[in-house]
């Protein structure tokens, strides 16, 4: 059955732009919060701490996927997201509220803050993947939309075991089973979203993009297998008490492992040898992924807290470090894109829209920032240092999206246009 | 049938268009020049392949007329016209705006190449049946 193929597939740019544009607000709040709150963010427990982990996972990560999301879901799958700019509206004005509803909660102490970010992060995230999930499902074949359906399923039971620890959290009381579903939380919530998510998007960008041998059909087909049959019986095991919970995360260790060899033969294989900030950042992402895996394994073998902290810090980081560098391809293709299309003959090239200075800019204040971030688990001069540069860096993101921006909406008044 | 024979021939389209950029990145002008040359015919054999005969086909099999093939045309026009601004960037030896617009080029391309592998050819190749095989032997066929 024919199932679009149109330019109506491609939703309006302020669906995508306005989870992109409110990344880098988040990122400036989170480094300020580490920068006024050294201490306290390197304590996995405090408040504070919670509150900076939630901006990074749902302010600056999921904020740039969902915007992903509704751009890939058009492209990829044939079936557009149906009426994309009112639910883009909805889903992003719900997220808003409810990431400052939770940070303020934690930073606040205020139970019914707890209540407000349940509901509306809730709203937004199952609404969001019961937006999504239907229409990956049925006469689907692509290996990345069939990949997407473990990340979204991932996200919705994080969401629901968020809702049940803040719940515990608004009513200052902790059920025997808290520890459990806070690691669950985790695992679904950065392997089953996050890392899933950037597996199933590589499996397409990676081979596109670049011109390399695609990723083998073994990998594409049991990759989600793997890591979907992992963690539910991590989870399993977690609750009932089970010895050697540690055998699914070592088995997901190897699987991301293969995961980062297998990019970085495909990156330097790749037929397209013209330098690229994007390259790049899978490169340090992938390097970051590296560390995430081996200092975990460090902290299960050693019970080194220090370690637990710089395994985290990297995996945002990596997951940070392959968002920055997709946002720098897809933002200037999109108003190249929908300037084009709409007939405008004077529409700026890719390279002028974010210039390669500016692409540059960021790839190297997210380089410092990486160092100085894993560095101040151990110093915490480096975490102030870190967090300005972090600072700076969403600050260039921030300008460069608006440079994009203001360049879209002068083309679109002053441009001329055919016909 | 029609979609690995289409499909292989978008890969060595994509490979020489590498072979051209990775010329030009090595300042290799005149070479670039040659090589885009071929990238250019074979990418618009690629498309005239689609619009004077495996669109056609189709179109007549299933009556669908103003559809996914329609929507393939209108990008093939997106892409010539890229195709064109970047050969006169290469003449006109602007290196910086080849690049540039071969970065739209390339992502624009590389969509056009999925939608037709992932949901076009699989429905070409239904609609053919047992014809495909003929098909495949009449593109091949084809003079550029």
């Amino acid at each position: 059955m024919f199932n679009g193929l149109s330019l109506d597939q491609a939703p309006p740019l302020s669906v995508v732009i306005r989870f992109f544009i409110t990344v880098p607000v988040f990122g400036i709040l989170l480094s300020l919060i580490i920068f006024f709150n050294p201490h306290e963010v390197l304590i996995p427990t405090h408040p504070i701490s919670l509150a900076a982990v939630h901006l990074m996972f749902l302010g600056v990560i999921t904020m740039s996927m969902f915007g992903a999301l509704f751009q890939m879901q058009s492209v990829l799958g044939g079936r557009p997201i149906p009426s994309a700019l009112g639910n883009a509206f909805l889903i992003h004005l719900f997220l808003v509220i409810g990431i400052f509803a939770l940070c303020g909660a934690f930073i606040f102490s205020l139970p019914e803050l707890f209540i407000i970010a349940s509901i509306f992060l809730g709203a937004s995230i199952l609404y969001c993947a019961n937006l999504i999930l239907p229409l990956l499902f049925g006469d689907i074949t692509h290996d990345t939309l069939r990949g997407m359906r473990l990340p979204l399923i991932a996200l919705s039971l994080t969401a629901v075991l968020g809702i049940v620890m803040a719940s515990e959290y608004a009513n200052s009381s902790f059920s025997s089973v808290h520890e459990a579903v806070r690691a669950s939380h985790y695992s679904f919530g950065l392997i089953g979203w996050i890392a899933a998510l950037i597996i199933a998007v590589a499996f397409q960008v990676i081979e596109m993009f670049y011109v390399t041998t695609p990723y083998g059909s073994w990998c594409k087909r049991n990759a989600f297998r793997i890591i979907s049959a992992s963690l539910l019986l991590k989870v399993l095991w977690i609750f009932t008490h089970l010895p050697y919970s540690w055998v699914f995360d070592l088995i997901m260790g190897a699987l991301l492992s293969g995961f980062i060899f297998t990019t970085l033969k495909r990156l330097n294989q790749r037929k397209r040898r013209v330098s690229d900030v994007s390259i790049w950042f899978w490169q340090l992402g992938m390097a970051l992924l590296s560390l995430a895996i081996l200092t975990y394994g460090a902290f299960i073998g050693s019970g080194y807290d220090a370690l637990q902290s710089v395994a985290l810090i990297a995996f945002a980081l990596f997951a940070l470090a392959i968002i920055l560098g997709m946002m720098g391809k897809i933002v200037p293709f999109l108003v190249w894109f929908h300037l084009s299309s709409a007939g405008y003959m004077d529409a700026p090239i890719m390279s002028n829209i974010i210039p390669a200075t500016r692409a540059k800019g960021v790839f190297s204040l997210f380089a410092l920032t990486s160092v100085t971030m894993i560095g101040g688990v151990f110093c915490l001069e480096s975490l102030l240092v870190g967090a300005i540069i972090g600072g700076g860096m969403f600050g260039l993101l921030l300008l460069n999206l608006i440079h994009a921006l203001r360049l879209y909406r002068d083309t679109l008044i002053h441009g001329k246009r055919f016909g | 049938m029609i979609l690995e024979f289409m499909r292989d021939d978008h890969r060595a389209c994509d490979h020489f268009y590498t072979d051209a950029e990775n010329a030009l990145a090595a300042k290799k002008t005149e070479e670039a020049k040659e090589l885009f040359d071929i990238f250019y015919d074979a990418t618009n054999h690629h498309f005239d392949r689609e619009e004077r005969e495996l669109f056609i086909t189709f179109e007549k099999r299933t009556g669908m007329m103003g559809g996914p093939t329609q929507m393939m045309r209108y990008e093939h026009q997106q892409l010539r016209s890229l195709l064109e601004s970047m050969r006169l960037a290469l003449s006109e030896n602007r290196t910086d705006d080849f690049f540039g617009i071969g970065e739209s080029m390339m992502i624009m391309l590389q969509q056009h190449n999925m939608k037709e592998e992932q949901m076009l050819y699989p429905m070409i190749d239904r609609a053919l049946g047992d014809d495909a095989e003929l098909m495949v032997q009449t593109l091949k066929d084809m003079v550029k």
